[in-house]
C-alpha cells in the first residue's frame, strides 16, 4: 500500500502513502495523521473516491530520512486504528453496560445467577429454598 | 442413585463462537500488549489482535483460555461474569470514592530562599501582608471538613510555613477538634525547608502528631545550586533540620522530596546515593515542573523530556542496584505506575489520576482564601492567570466550588477515556489526565497528545516498566513488589515544591 | 484413628447422642452421658437401678443382664473410644459413630452427604439421600454436649449450604452456645451466587465465621470438568463475590493434581485480580481416598514433579502479600523454600508415617501422610538430614 517519492526539486524529502479508503476509514486516517503530526506535516489528497494520498513532509530535516520505513510505520498505524474501530464497534454496547454496572449502586444492575442448581433433591421439592431465593417476593 | 463421571465434552463443551469485551492494544517489543477495561494486560503474539477482532481463534489453545480468563473475550460456553469485571473496573476508580482527601493550606508566601523555579515567594514581605488571616483559616478548615472523605490530609505549604508558625498553632488544634466532631481521620503534614526549625517547633509537632516533609535535591553542590539562600548553606541547613526532626519526631515522620531542575538531570546516581547516605527509604524521581519560568518557552519540553527519561532510567537502575545490595529504598514514580499496572487498585497520588486529581482529590486554600484546583493552578494565578481559581472560602460552599465554571471546564478535560489520543491508548488505565499541565504548556486544557511532554514522559516510562515486567527477572520483580506492598512508602505521596 | 464400629442394639430405634463415661458418675451428671463399658470390665453392674439416668449403655462385651434402657453391646472394636468422646448410637443398625473427641486439635461438624457438585477427587463421595433433617437433629444435640468449646470448628459435608435454613439454625445455635469458637465452612460457594442467600447468611452476624471455597482453574471449562458440574465455575466465582460483598470472610482452596497444576500460577493470578478480598489461599495435596482411586489415572502427578509450578505459584502470592499455606505435603517432597508455608494439617485420625520417616530429622515439623498413602504416595519420600538444609527454615 505504499509508494516512495523523493522530490529533489524542493530539497525537502517527502514520503507518500497510498491509502485505500475502502479499508481505512476517514477517522482512522485522521487519527494516524494526528500522531504523525508531531514529526510530519500531513497532507491528505483524495486521488479518487476510494484512494487518498497522504504526503508526509518532515518538520525537522535529518539525514536519516527513510521513506520506506515511514510509509510502513504510517500504514501499520492506520491499520491498527482501523482494527481499533472494528473492536470499538463490536464492544461499545457491552462497554456501556459494563461501566453502568461499575458505577451503579450495588445490586441495582446485577445479573441473576445462571445455570442449574444441580442438586436432585432440592430441585424436586415444590417449595424448595432455592426457588424461594430466586423469587424473594413470594 | 449411583453417580456417573462425565467426559469433558459433556460438562465443559467447547464454545461455538466467542465475543469481544472492550480492550485497547499497543505494539511493544515485537509483541502485542492488550489491556482490558479493568487495566489487566496480556502479552500476545503479533497478529492476535486481528485474529480476535475478526473472530479467528483456536478455542482449544492456551491463548484462548488466557484471553477468556483475563476478560478480553467471552463465549457461549459460560458466563461473561460481567459483574465481576464491573467490580474490577470500580476498584480501579476507588481513589475518587469519598471526595477530596488532600487539602493544601498555603499559610504564607514569605520565604527566605530565592529558588529559581519558584515564583510565589516573597522574601521581603512583612508579616501579615501575605499571611493567611485567622478568619480565612477558620473558613478553610470548615471547607476542608465539608469534604465527604473520611480520611483527610491537611498539608501546610508556602512560601515557608514555619515562618508563620503561630498560624500553624492556631490551625492545628482547631482542625483536630473539627475532625473529631465530624468523624474524620486527620493526618497533618508540614512541607518545609527546615532552615529555621527549632526544637520547640519540633516538640510541638511531635506532641500533635504532625509529620514533616522537606526538600533534598541531592548532594550539597546540587541542592545549594537549586536553592540560593543568604550564606549559601541550604543543604547544610536541610541536613541539620532532617537530623533534628528525626531525633524528635522519629525516622518515619520525616520524608524528603526532590525538585528536579535542569541541573539535576546529569546527576541521577549522585542524587540516589545522597538519599541512601541520609538513610531515606524512598526517593521520588519527579519530572521537571513545567511551571514557573519554563511555561514561557513552550517547545522547550521536547529536549528536556529526553534528558529526563535518561535521568529516570539511570536513577531507577541505580536504585535497583542499591536494593540488590541490601538497602531498601523505593522509587516512588515507579511504585505509583506499577501499582496501577500490576495491582487491582488505582493510585491516590493526585498527579497521576484519571479523572485528573485537580479538585477531585486535592484542593488548595491560598493565604487570601482563594481556592484552587491544585498547587500549579495557584502558581498560574500568581502569574495573573486565574483560569483554575474555583472560588473563595469567604464566598463559596463546596457545592458552588465544584459547580463553578472553572471546575466544570476542568472536569470535561479530566478523563483519559475522553481525550484525543488517550481514548485509544493501551495505557489509558495506567496514565492520567492533567488539564492544568496542558493548559500551561500548550495553551489548551485538552492538550495535543503527540507534542505533550506529559504523554511522552509517561508513555516512555510505562514502556520501560513493561519491558521489565516481560523480562520477569526474579530478583528485580521481588524488589519492585516490595515497593508496591511495602509500608516504607505510603500510597499517599506528599506534594511539595 | 477409627471413627465407627458396630454392635448389637436393643431397646431403641432412633439415634442417641451422648458423652462417654467410662466410670460411674453421680446421678445428677448422668443425663448427658452414655455409660461405656470397656472390654473385661468386671466392675460394671448392669442392674437397672445402677444405670438409671444415663442415656444409654455401650458395652464392648455382652451385657449379661438385660437392662430396660437403650444399649449397644458386642462391639467389634472399642479401643478407639475414650472417656469424654461424644458418640451417636443408631438403634436400627447398631452403628456407633464417634462425633467429637475433645483431645483432638481439629473438629468437624458433618452436616449432610448431599452435594450439587461431584468432584473427581472428592474425599467424601456424595449420596443423593435426604439426610438433612436427621443429621440436623443429631448435630443440634451434639452442639449442646460439646464442652469446653473448642477454638475452631469446621462445618463440612457434602455441601453444607444444601441444608437451607437448617444451616442457619446450626450456626445460630453455635453462636449462642460457643460464641468464641471460630467457624470454618467448607462449601463450593455456588449457593452464595444467589444474592438473597448471601444476604441471609450475613444476617446471622456470626462474629467469627469464614468460608473455605475450592477453585480449580482460571478457565471455566477446566474447573467445571474437575467438579463435574456445568456452570459451577460461574456460580462459585459469583458466590465468592456475593459473599465478600456481604462482609463474609472467604478463603480459596486448590487441590493439586494433574488437572490443576498446569494453570496453577494463572489461577493464583486470577484469584489475585478477581478475588482480591480472599483472606487465604490453601494449596492442598491430593488424598487417595473417596473418588480419587477411581480417577487416579487422570489425577495423579507425583508432588515431587510439580515443585516448579508450586514454587512459582507460592512466590506469586507471597510477593503480593497474600497469605498462602500448603497442606497435606510431606517436607521431603517439598522444596525447602516452601517449608515455611507447609502446615501440619492432617486430622489426627488420619496421620501416618512410613518406615522411611523413622530416621527423618524433620519429623516433628512434618505433617506426615494420610492413612491411605500406603497405597499411593510420592516416589520420593525420604528421610531428611537437617545439616543439608538450613535448619531455621522449619516453621
Amino acid at each position: 500500500m505504499g509508494q516512495s517519492e523523493s522530490t529533489d526539486v524542493l530539497q525537502v524529502p517527502q514520503a507518500v502513502v497510498e491509502v485505500n479508503l475502502a479499508i481505512i476509514s476517514a477517522e482512522s486516517l485522521l487519527k494516524t495523521c494526528y500522531w504523525f503530526s508531531r514529526d510530519f506535516v500531513c497532507d491528505v489528497r483524495n486521488r479518487s473516491e476510494l484512494i487518498a494520498d497522504v504526503v508526509l513532509t518532515p518538520r525537522h530535516v535529518t539525514s536519516a530520512f527513510d521513506a520506506a520505513s515511514i510509509q510502513e510505520a504510517f500504514t501499520t498505524s492506520a491499520m491498527d486504528f482501523s482494527l481499533r474501530e472494528k473492536i470499538e464497534a463490536k464492544t461499545s454496547g457491552i462497554r456501556d453496560l459494563l461501566l453502568a454496572k461499575a458505577f451503579s449502586e450495588s445490586g441495582v444492575l446485577e445479573d441473576q445467577p445462571e445455570g442449574m442448581f444441580g442438586d436432585i433433591i432440592e430441585e424436586t421439592k415444590p417449595d424448595s429454598m432455592f426457588k424461594i431465593l430466586s423469587n424473594p417476593q413470594r | 442413585m449411583a453417580r456417573v463421571f462425565y467426559p469433558v465434552e459433556r460438562v465443559a463443551p467447547a464454545p461455538t463462537e466467542f465475543h469481544l469485551l472492550p480492550f485497547r492494544f499497543m505494539r511493544l517489543h515485537g509483541k502485542e500488549v492488550l489491556v482490558n477495561e479493568a487495566g489487566e494486560f496480556l502479552f500476545v503474539p503479533t497478529g492476535t489482535v486481528r485474529g480476535v477482532a475478526e473472530g479467528h481463534l483456536d478455542n482449544g489453545s492456551d491463548l484462548y483460555r488466557d484471553l477468556k480468563a483475563k476478560h478480553f473475550i467471552y463465549d457461549n460456553s459460560s458466563s461473561a461474569l460481567l459483574d465481576v469485571l464491573a467490580a474490577k473496573v470500580r476498584t480501579k476508580f476507588d481513589h475518587i470514592n469519598g471526595g477530596t482527601k488532600l487539602h493544601i493550606f498555603v499559610v504564607t508566601l514569605r520565604c527566605e530562599h530565592s529558588c529559581d523555579y519558584c515564583q510565589v515567594s516573597r522574601q521581603t514581605a512583612t508579616r501579615g501582608e501575605f499571611d493567611m488571616s485567622t478568619a480565612t483559616a477558620d473558613r478553610s478548615i470548615t471547607m476542608m471538613m465539608d469534604s465527604p472523605a473520611r480520611d483527610i490530609t491537611l498539608e501546610f505549604q508556602g512560601g515557608e510555613p514555619l515562618l508563620a508558625f503561630d498560624l500553624l498553632r492556631y490551625i492545628i488544634p482547631r482542625a483536630k477538634t473539627q475532625a473529631l466532631e465530624r468523624g474524620k481521620n486527620l493526618d497533618i503534614v508540614v512541607c518545609t525547608n527546615l532552615a529555621c526549625v527549632t526544637d520547640d517547633i519540633l516538640k510541638y509537632f511531635r506532641d500533635e502528631g504532625v509529620k514533616v516533609s522537606t526538600s533534598l535535591d541531592g548532594p550539597a553542590f546540587l541542592h545549594n545550586k537549586n536553592r540560593p539562600r543568604p550564606g549559601n548553606d541550604s543543604y547544610e541547613k536541610a541536613i541539620e533540620g532532617i537530623e533534628r526532626s528525626r531525633a524528635i519526631l522519629g525516622m518515619e515522620s520525616v520524608a524528603a522530596l526532590m525538585t528536579t531542575t535542569s541541573a539535576s538531570l546529569d546527576y541521577a546516581v549522585e542524587i540516589v546515593d545522597e538519599y541512601v547516605r541520609q538513610k531515606f527509604h524512598s526517593i521520588f524521581l519527579r519530572p521537571i515542573s513545567p511551571y514557573g519560568f519554563a511555561i514561557k518557552t513552550r517547545h522547550r519540553t521536547g529536549y528536556e523530556m529526553e534528558r529526563f527519561l535518561e535521568f529516570y532510567k539511570k536513577g531507577l537502575a541505580h536504585v535497583l542496584k542499591v536494593n540488590g545490595s541490601g538497602y531498601r529504598i523505593a522509587e516512588v514514580y515507579t511504585q505509583i505506575l506499577l501499582t496501577k499496572i500490576l495491582t487491582p487498585h488505582g493510585t491516590r497520588y493526585v498527579d497521576m489520576q484519571s479523572p485528573a486529581g485537580e479538585a477531585w482529590s486535592v484542593l488548595v486554600y491560598n493565604y487570601d482564601g482563594d481556592v484552587y484546583a491544585s498547587d500549579e493552578s495557584r502558581m498560574l494565578a500568581e502569574m495573573h492567570d486565574r483560569t483554575f481559581r474555583l472560588g473563595s472560602v469567604h464566598k463559596d460552599t463546596r457545592r458552588s466550588l465544584f459547580t463553578s465554571d472553572p471546575a466544570l471546564q476542568l472536569f470535561q478535560a479530566s478523563c483519559t477515556q475522553a481525550l484525543a489520543g488517550c481514548s485509544d491508548c493501551a495505557f489509558q488505565s495506567y496514565c492520567a489526565a492533567d488539564p492544568v499541565y496542558h493548559y500551561s504548556t500548550q495553551g489548551d486544557m485538552y492538550g495535543n497528545r503527540p507534542t505533550s511532554g506529559f504523554c511522552n514522559r509517561n508513555m516512555e516510562v510505562i514502556k520501560q516498566l513493561f519491558s521489565m515486567i516481560e523480562e520477569n527477572d526474579h530478583d528485580t520483580m521481588r524488589i519492585l513488589w516490595s515497593w508496591i506492598t511495602g509500608e516504607a512508602v505510603k500510597n499517599e505521596v506528599i506534594e511539595c515544591a | 484413628m477409627r471413627l465407627t464400629t458396630t454392635g448389637v442394639s436393643s431397646n431403641f430405634e432412633g439415634s442417641i447422642v451422648g458423652i462417654l463415661a467410662t466410670e460411674d458418675m453421680p446421678i445428677e451428671q448422668r443425663e448427658t452421658r452414655i455409660r461405656f463399658v470397656p472390654p473385661h470390665d468386671a466392675s460394671f453392674n448392669a442392674a437397672d437401678e445402677n444405670v438409671a439416668g444415663y442415656r444409654a449403655i455401650l458395652s464392648h462385651d455382652a451385657l449379661e443382664s438385660s437392662p430396660r434402657m437403650p444399649y449397644v453391646h458386642l462391639l467389634r472394636e472399642s479401643a478407639h473410644l475414650r472417656d469424654g468422646d461424644i458418640v451417636v448410637l443408631e438403634g436400627q443398625t447398631g452403628l456407633v459413630r464417634s462425633l467429637y473427641r475433645p483431645y483432638e486439635l481439629h473438629h468437624h461438624l458433618f452436616v449432610t452427604e448431599r452435594c450439587n457438585s461431584n468432584c473427581l477427587m472428592c474425599s467424601q463421595p456424595p449420596k443423593d439421600k435426604d439426610d438433612v433433617d436427621a443429621l440436623t437433629v443429631r448435630n443440634l444435640e451434639l452442639i449442646d454436649l460439646i464442652a469446653p468449646p473448642p477454638p475452631y470448628l469446621t462445618i463440612t459435608g457434602g455441601e453444607p449450604t444444601l441444608l437451607g435454613d437448617r444451616l442457619f439454625t446450626l450456626i445460630s445455635q453455635l453462636k449462642r452456645s460457643m460464641p468464641d469458637t471460630e467457624l470454618h465452612i467448607l462449601t463450593n460457594g455456588r449457593t452464595f451466587a444467589w444474592p438473597e442467600y448471601a444476604r441471609r447468611f450475613a444476617e446471622l452476624e456470626h462474629p467469627k465465621i469464614s468460608l473455605g471455597i475450592p477453585l480449580y482453574s482460571d478457565f471455566a471449562g477446566a474447573h467445571d470438568f474437575v467438579v463435574q458440574a456445568k456452570g459451577a465455575f460461574d456460580q462459585t466465582v459469583t458466590g465468592l463475590h456475593q459473599a465478600a460483598r456481604n462482609g463474609i470472610r472467604v478463603e480459596v482452596r486448590v487441590v493439586l493434581h494433574r488437572l490443576t497444576i498446569p494453570r496453577l500460577t494463572k489461577l493464583v493470578d486470577y484469584i489475585y485480580r478477581n478475588l482480591t478480598f480472599v483472606e487465604h489461599v490453601a494449596l492442598m495435596g491430593l488424598e487417595y481416598t473417596g473418588y480419587t482411586p477411581r480417577n487416579i489415572g487422570e489425577l495423579w502427578i507425583d508432588p515431587y514433579d510439580y515443585q516448579d509450578a508450586l514454587e512459582e505459584a507460592v512466590e506469586y502470592l507471597s510477593i503480593r502479600n497474600m497469605t498462602v499455606s500448603i497442606y497435606n505435603h510431606q517436607l521431603c517432597v517439598l522444596r525447602p523454600s516452601l517449608w515455611n508455608y507447609a502446615r501440619k494439617s492432617i486430622s489426627d485420625w488420619k496421620t501416618l508415617y512410613l518406615p522411611e520417616c523413622k530416621t527423618c530429622e524433620a519429623l516433628p515439623a512434618c505433617g506426615g501422610l494420610f492413612q491411605w498413602a500406603v497405597k499411593k504416595h510420592s516416589d520420593h519420600i525420604h528421610a531428611i538430614s537437617l545439616q543439608e538444609q538450613n535448619p531455621t527454615r522449619l516453621c
